[in-house]
């Protein structure tokens, strides 16, 4: 809703004929871009943090996505949008991985600067999260932590075909187009991702 | 089995999507706004990114012809009078050049077109 306020100034200026067809399309895009990408932003961060195994990277990810596909995407069918951005995010994921590996050997030459020096008080993350309850939350606390742990230790491609078919919930179809393969190929890494898990979680699950 | 372990994951982490804290929350709002703000810049067009390079090129040329003092494409015009190449020749110094005895026959036949 907020994102509307942005687009006031060109809301506000004067209709002339073709413009004000133009201002509502562009409106109605711009209302149907900030519905999708609301569904998408909690699970596409989640997806990239396990990734990434980092808030900020993941933060990063996630929006330099969201503006590719604003950017490049928005004219396309809304039905396009969802594999199109996971794509984009997939691949955002996989170089963020690679610039980190070689940032890795660099850094492993220079001395270790603390993290927590830059960190700043943020009144806003210090805001309480959906509670359920002491009991349920230290239970799901635990599954949480395992599973997630689980999944960030599957082989990249096992990992994206798991969180995209079974956490996101894309079809076969959409997850081979958002991860650059064929069918086939997804339903063998979904497979095999499902087996790793299993065989990891199968006593706590 | 299969589809129970399945659905149990996907609640779990479906879970730990709906718990992220308040930081992040407002990150990801802060992104997506930025993201749609995209939409209501005007387009660009690619040719105005070469607008100041042309510009600062044309200055540069018209500085350069302004410096010279002559419009580009005009040659300059080499005037060759008969009498210098005739001083040049009788120049005493210009003497030192030319071996004793040794093409004189040139000198002379050069000083008479000249003077003609």
């Amino acid at each position: 809703m907020t994102a509307f306020v942005t687009l006031a100034g060109v809301y506000s200026t004067p209709d002339f004929g073709g413009e004000r067809s133009l201002d509502q399309d562009l409106m109605t895009t711009s209302r149907a871009l900030d519905q999708f990408l609301s569904s998408v932003e909690k699970r596409a961060f989640k997806i990239a943090q396990l990734g990434l195994r980092n808030d900020d990277d993941a933060l990063d990810a996630v929006q330099d996505s969201m503006m590719k596909l604003v950017q490049s995407y928005a004219s396309r069918a809304v039905d396009e949008w969802r594999p199109l951005f996971y794509r984009i995010l997939a691949n955002r994921i996989r170089d963020m991985q690679r610039r980190r590996t070689v940032r890795g050997r660099i850094m492993a030459w220079l001395p270790v600067r603390d993290a927590d020096d830059d960190e700043e008080f943020d009144p806003i993350a210090q805001a309480p999260s959906h509670d359920p309850g002491p009991a349920k939350r230290l239970e799901l606390d635990e599954a949480i932590g395992v599973l997630e742990t689980a999944v960030a230790e599957l082989p990249a491609r096992q990992q994206q075909a798991f969180l995209l078919r079974n956490f996101e919930g894309l079809d076969v179809g959409q997850t081979a187009s958002a991860m650059g393969c064929s069918e086939g190929s997804v339903k063998t890494h979904y497979f095999r991702a499902l087996e790793n898990l299993r065989a990891k979680l199968g006593e706590v699950f | 089995m299969t589809e129970e372990f399945e659905k149990r994951t996907h609640e779990i982490l479906e879970e730990s999507a709906g718990r992220l804290d308040g930081r992040t929350r407002s990150r990801l709002t802060q992104a997506r706004h930025a993201a749609l703000a995209q939409l209501a810049q005007p387009a660009r067009h690619w040719w105005r990114a070469y607008v100041p390079v042309g510009a600062a090129a044309a200055v540069a040329v018209l500085a350069v012809v302004i410096w010279s003092g002559q419009p580009p494409g005009t040659a300059p015009t080499l005037v060759v009078s008969p009498v210098d190449d005739l001083e040049l020749l009788a120049d005493a110094e210009a003497q030192d050049f030319v071996d004793d005895g040794e093409d004189l026959e040139f000198y002379e036949w050069a000083a008479g077109e000249a003077e003609t």
